[in-house]
């Protein structure tokens, strides 16, 4: 069982996904941003950087993610970031469509890629990663991109060659709609990506 | 140019964006460092670090007992904020449970229509997804269908005023752009004049109390 720690804004959105709901007892430490630059970081496997999260504290601390990352540990990124700071990052952003399924034959744009992939195969679906994105990474080559939009940008894919380590980058924001009693497929999407984080096939 | 409002900013990507004139953006980490004696009105964002404020509720407080307005718009989850309780969110079983009332005419929502507050672009839910208990005295503005209290005023917790809002910020700061064609668009300006109104009833007040 891996060791998860959470760059935690104490917002109420990060308080109810993190702190209180049904998924705490995912989260090993809620390490609060403003004291990220402190922590030790040595005894997790995994540290998510949620989605909302303060941008200026965020900037602070990047030396110390890509520091634990290198140490060959996993770092997940939720939801659009406000720079590109991700191992070579290509971000295009995209205007959000809240509204694609209200629309005739409603199709979200999501394919996904990786149908053997450990993550989909056994934890969650499309379906369950499925709400609204904010835009799309253009990942480097070697990445593993697990949903794709229908013209190929990533919306969750897998980086394992530009550091030693593991990133998990996501467009998908399901921490903040689930902390904002927003999204119901965010809870689906949460019931198995965590699980997936703690024990699953990274 | 002196600024009436003090926004305490989350500094989160979803509250960036373009802000009135009349706001004086500061990082929330750093309240304790901020001299408050000149703005009329504290407003705090729905992203904020509530345990931060929480460590730092003394400061809220003393602004609130000096007579001035504090407007939060979010979730409430910790207590810093004298007198509230923590948001619940409604337990949703029909399409209605998310429709919005006006309980009470008032200058913040004149003109504004109930069901442009409830619908955006035929999805409901953005508006608001639960609301805080009220206190007694408190003048409810905004209410979901069982009557909950999404929106109100609380003259009788401090000696300020403060206005809750369980939902997005009402005023022109960041966050998602209200459309104009909306009657919703009328609510920034107006809940601007109101402020202006109850800060000049706080200090009327005051002065009533000091000739008594």
């Amino acid at each position: 069982m891996r060791k998860i720690a959470v760059m935690y804004s104490g917002s109420s959105q990060h308080w109810r996904t993190y702190k209180t709901s049904e998924f705490a007892r995912y989260i090993d430490q809620l390490i609060p941003v403003r004291q990220l630059e402190e922590a030790n970081l040595e005894a997790f496997d995994v540290l998510i950087i949620p989605s909302q999260t303060h941008t200026g504290l965020l900037d602070q601390n990047i030396q110390k993610i890509y520091d634990f990352a290198n140490t060959g540990k996993v770092v997940v990124t939720f939801g659009p970031q406000h720079r590109d700071w991700l191992p070579m990052h290509k971000w295009e952003f995209r205007p959000t469509n809240f509204w694609w399924w209200l629309e005739p034959n409603a199709d979200s744009g999501l394919r996904l890629l990786e149908t053997t992939h450990d993550l989909f195969k056994n934890y969650i679906t499309l379906e369950d990663a499925t709400w609204h994105q904010h835009g799309v990474y253009w990942p480097s080559e070697g990445c593993e991109v697990l949903v794709s939009t229908n013209d190929g940008g990533a919306v969750l894919y897998i980086d394992r060659v530009n550091t030693n380590g593991v990133w998990v980058n996501t467009t998908l924001d399901p921490d903040y709609h689930f902390g904002s009693y927003f999204m119901p497929a965010t809870e689906r999407f949460l019931r198995g990506f965590l699980p997936w984080l703690k024990k699953g096939q990274i | 140019m002196s600024k009436d409002y003090i926004v305490i900013h989350p500094c989160n990507i979803f509250s960036q964006g373009k802000a009135d004139e009349n706001f004086e953006i500061v990082d929330m980490y750093d309240l304790p460092n901020i001299e408050l004696s000149s703005y009329k009105c504290m407003v705090i964002l729905g992203f904020v670090d509530q345990e931060f404020l929480q460590e730092k509720k003394q400061i809220i407080a003393d602004f609130l007992a000096s007579k001035k307005i504090v407007c939060f718009f979010g979730n409430l989850v910790t207590d810093w904020l004298p007198g509230q309780q923590a948001f619940i969110a409604k337990d949703i079983r029909n399409h209605w449970d998310y429709d919005i009332s006006i309980a009470k005419q008032h200058v913040i929502f004149d003109g504004v229509k109930e069901e442009e507050m409830t619908i955006n672009k035929g999805v409901k839910g953005f508006f608001a997804r639960g609301h805080h208990p009220a206190p007694a005295d408190a003048e409810i503005l905004l209410t979901l269908p069982e009557g909950e209290p999404v929106t109100f005023i609380d003259r009788s917790s401090t000696n300020g005023t403060i206005f809750m809002h369980a939902g997005n910020n009402l005023f022109t700061i960041g966050g998602m752009i209200p459309s104009t064609l909306k009657t919703t668009s009328r609510i920034p300006a107006q809940l601007m004049q109101w402020v202006q109104e109850e800060y000049k009833y706080l200090a009327e007040e005051r002065i009533n109390r000091c000739v008594k």
